[in-house]
C-alpha cells in the first residue's frame, strides 16, 4: 500500500535511539538500539517487522507507542489519534481472580472503570472460563490464563494497535478462534503494526512488511518480497554456520592427528 | 487520560494489590494492625521494660508516634521502589511514571486508615478525653499525605534514575526513626531554642509532635508552621508532577534499562 489516497496514521523520521548500558562494555558503554530509522504507517493498513532477537522490534513498537522518546529523529501520530500496544496479561496478579485481573488490564489499557467492568461478561464468555474466571489465576493451567490474557488484551480499542506477542494461545480450539478474533480486527479498517520473528504468519497477516537489522531498516515492500529476502538471509546464515562448524571441526581432528 | 481516571486506575492498582497481598498471608488484612503493634510492642518492651523511661503514659506517646512514623516511612519506602518495580508495565503502557508512586501510597493510606482508627480506640479506652481539638487531626493528617505524596514522587525519581538511591532511603528511614522523636519526646530537650530548632529542622518531627499534641494533650498544634510545611512539600509535590510528567519517557528509558 503506498501513501497516495491514504492518510499517514504514525511517521518515525530518521528515528535513533541509544542509552548508556551503565557498564564499559562497548562503544564506551553506550547501546545502540535504533539508528536512523525512517517508516511510514498508513491507514488502514497491517505493516509487520521483522529481524532477529535483538535488533530492536520491541523498542521500534515502544517508540511508537510513546512510551520511549528518541535521542534524534520525531515520532509523528496524526492529530488526535492513539496508539498503544497489545499486550498479553497486562499487570496480571496471580493471587486475584480472572474478574479482578481483567478489570485492572482493562483500565491500564486506557478504559475507565465503568467501560472496564462494561467489559467483563464479555470477556467472561469469550475466554470460556467459566466459574474459574471467580477463582485466583494462579490455580490457572497455562492455556486458561492466556484465554484470559488474549481476552482482556483484544479489549484494546485504539487507532494504531501494535501487536508484540506471538498469538498462539491455549488449545487447538482456542487458537482457532483467538486467530480468527485477531484476523477479524486485523481486515476491519484497524491500523496494526505487527512485531514478529515467525516470518510466515508476517507474511499471512501483513500487507507490507519491514525487516530490521541492527538497528536499521535492511528491506522494507510488499510482504512476500521482503519475507523471502529474510528467509534467504537467515538460511544463508544457517548453512554459513554449519560450513564454518564443520571446517572448524576437521582442523581440530588435523590437529590431533 | 483524564485525571478522574488516572486516580481511579491508581486507586485501584492500591486496592487490587492490597487484595493480592491478603490472599498470602493466613491472617489476611489483619496484618495492616497487627504489624505496626507488634513494632510498638518490640520498642515497648526495649524502652519501657527493658530501659525503664521515664516518658509520662510512654505506650500511648509510643503508639501514637510510631504509627505515625509508619505511614510515612513505608509508604515512602514502598513507592520509591514503585517505578523500578513495575517496569514489565513501564515498558508495555504509555503513562505518567507518577501513577506507580501514586498507587503505592495510596496502598499505604488505607492501611492507615484501620492503623489510626485502632489508635483513637486505644487512645480513648486509655483514658485520653475526646474532644474538640480533635478535630486538628484533620489538616495534621492532610499536610502528611501531601508530605508523604511529595517524598514518594521524589524517592521513586531517584532510585529510577540511579538504583544506589534505593539503600540511601532505607538509611535516611532509619536515621529518621532515630531522630524525629518516635521514642523520646522532642519537647523533653529541656532547652526551648533546641526544642524550636529540632521541630523546624526536621518536618517529620514536627509532625508526629502534632499528632501528640492534638491526640494526647488536645492542644492545637503550631498552625503557622503546619501551613508552611503544607506549602513547601505541595510546591515539591508540584514540582515533581511537571518534571515526572516532562519526562516519563526517559525515566521509562530509565527503568527499562538501568
Amino acid at each position: 500500500m503506498s501513501g497516495g489516497e491514504h492518510k499517514v496514521m504514525l511517521e518515525l523520521q530518521d528515528v535513533c535511539l541509544s542509552f548508556h548500558s551503565g557498564r564499559q562494555s562497548y562503544d564506551h558503554g553506550v547501546h545502540r538500539v535504533l539508528d536512523e530509522v525512517s517508516l511510514r504507517i498508513y491507514e488502514g493498513e497491517t505493516v509487520g517487522i521483522i529481524g532477529r532477537n535483538g535488533v530492536g522490534k520491541t523498542t521500534m513498537l515502544r517508540l511508537m507507542a510513546g512510551i520511549l522518546a528518541p535521542n534524534s529523529g520525531r515520532v509523528l501520530v496524526a492529530e488526535g489519534k492513539t496508539a498503544s500496544l497489545l499486550t498479553l496479561g497486562l499487570g496480571f496478579k496471580p493471587d486475584l481472580s480472572g474478574r479482578d485481573n481483567a478489570l485492572l488490564a482493562a483500565m491500564l489499557q486506557g478504559s475507565s472503570r465503568r467501560q472496564a467492568e462494561a467489559f467483563l461478561p464479555e470477556i467472561k464468555e469469550f475466554s470460556e472460563l467459566g466459574d474459574s474466571f471467580e477463582l485466583p489465576v494462579k490455580n490457572y493451567s497455562a492455556g486458561m490464563r492466556s484465554r484470559l490474557a488474549f481476552t482482556t488484551a483484544l479489549m484494546t480499542h485504539v487507532d494504531i494497535l501494535l501487536i508484540d506477542e506471538v498469538l498462539s494461545v491455549g488449545d487447538a480450539y482456542f487458537r482457532g478462534k483467538a486467530q480468527a478474533a485477531m484476523q477479524e480486527r486485523i481486515t476491519s479498517e484497524q491500523t496494526v503494526v505487527f512485531v514478529s520473528h515467525m516470518a510466515d504468519q508476517v507474511k499471512a497477516m501483513c500487507d507490507r512488511c519491514v525487516w530490521l537489522d541492527q538497528g536499521r531498516v535492511a528491506m522494507e515492500g510488499p510482504s512476500e518480497e521482503v519475507v523471502t529476502a529474510y528467509q534467504e538471509r537467515i538460511q544463508g546464515a544457517r548453512v554459513r554456520g554449519v560450513m564454518e562448524q564443520r571446517e572448524r571441526l576437521a582442523r581440530q581432528a588435523e590437529e590431533q592427528d | 487520560m483524564s485525571f478522574a481516571q488516572y486516580y481511579r486506575l491508581a486507586d485501584v492498582m492500591a486496592r487490587m494489590a492490597l487484595r493480592a497481598d491478603a490472599t498470602k498471608f493466613y491472617l489476611g488484612y489483619i496484618w495492616w494492625v497487627l504489624e505496626p503493634m507488634l513494632y510498638v510492642a518490640v520498642l515497648y518492651l526495649v524502652f519501657a521494660v527493658i530501659l525503664g523511661t521515664r516518658q509520662p503514659d510512654f505506650l500511648f506517646f509510643l503508639m501514637t508516634g510510631k504509627l505515625a512514623y509508619n505511614w510515612f516511612s513505608k509508604s515512602v519506602t514502598l513507592a520509591s521502589n514503585s517505578i523500578v518495580a513495575g517496569k514489565g508495565l513501564v515498558g508495555k503502557i504509555n503513562v505518567s511514571k507518577t501513577l506507580f508512586p501514586l498507587a503505592a501510597v495510596q496502598e499505604g493510606m488505607y492501611k492507615q486508615l484501620a492503623v489510626f482508627t485502632l489508635l483513637a480506640v486505644v487512645l480513648f479506652l486509655g483514658g485520653f478525653k475526646v474532644t474538640v481539638t480533635w478535630i486538628y487531626i484533620i489538616p495534621v493528617v492532610l499536610v502528611n499525605y501531601v508530605m508523604i505524596l511529595a517524598c514518594a514522587y521524589l524517592g521513586a525519581t531517584l532510585v529510577c534514575l540511579v538504583r544506589d538511591f534505593q539503600p540511601v532511603i532505607s538509611l535516611t528511614m532509619i536515621f529518621l526513626l532515630f531522630t524525629s522523636g518516635v521514642f523520646w519526646d522532642v519537647r523533653g530537650l529541656g532547652d526551648p531554642d533546641k526544642v524550636e530548632a529540632v521541630l523546624m529542622a526536621n518536618p517529620l518531627a514536627f509532625m508526629l509532635d502534632a499528632y501528640r499534641q492534638v491526640l494526647m494533650y488536645s492542644t492545637p498544634p503550631d498552625m503557622l508552621h503546619l501551613l508552611s510545611l503544607a506549602a513547601g512539600f505541595g510546591a515539591l509535590l508540584c514540582l515533581m508532577v511537571l518534571l515526572m510528567r516532562r519526562h516519563s519517557q526517559f525515566l521509562a528509558l530509565r527503568a527499562l534499562t538501568a
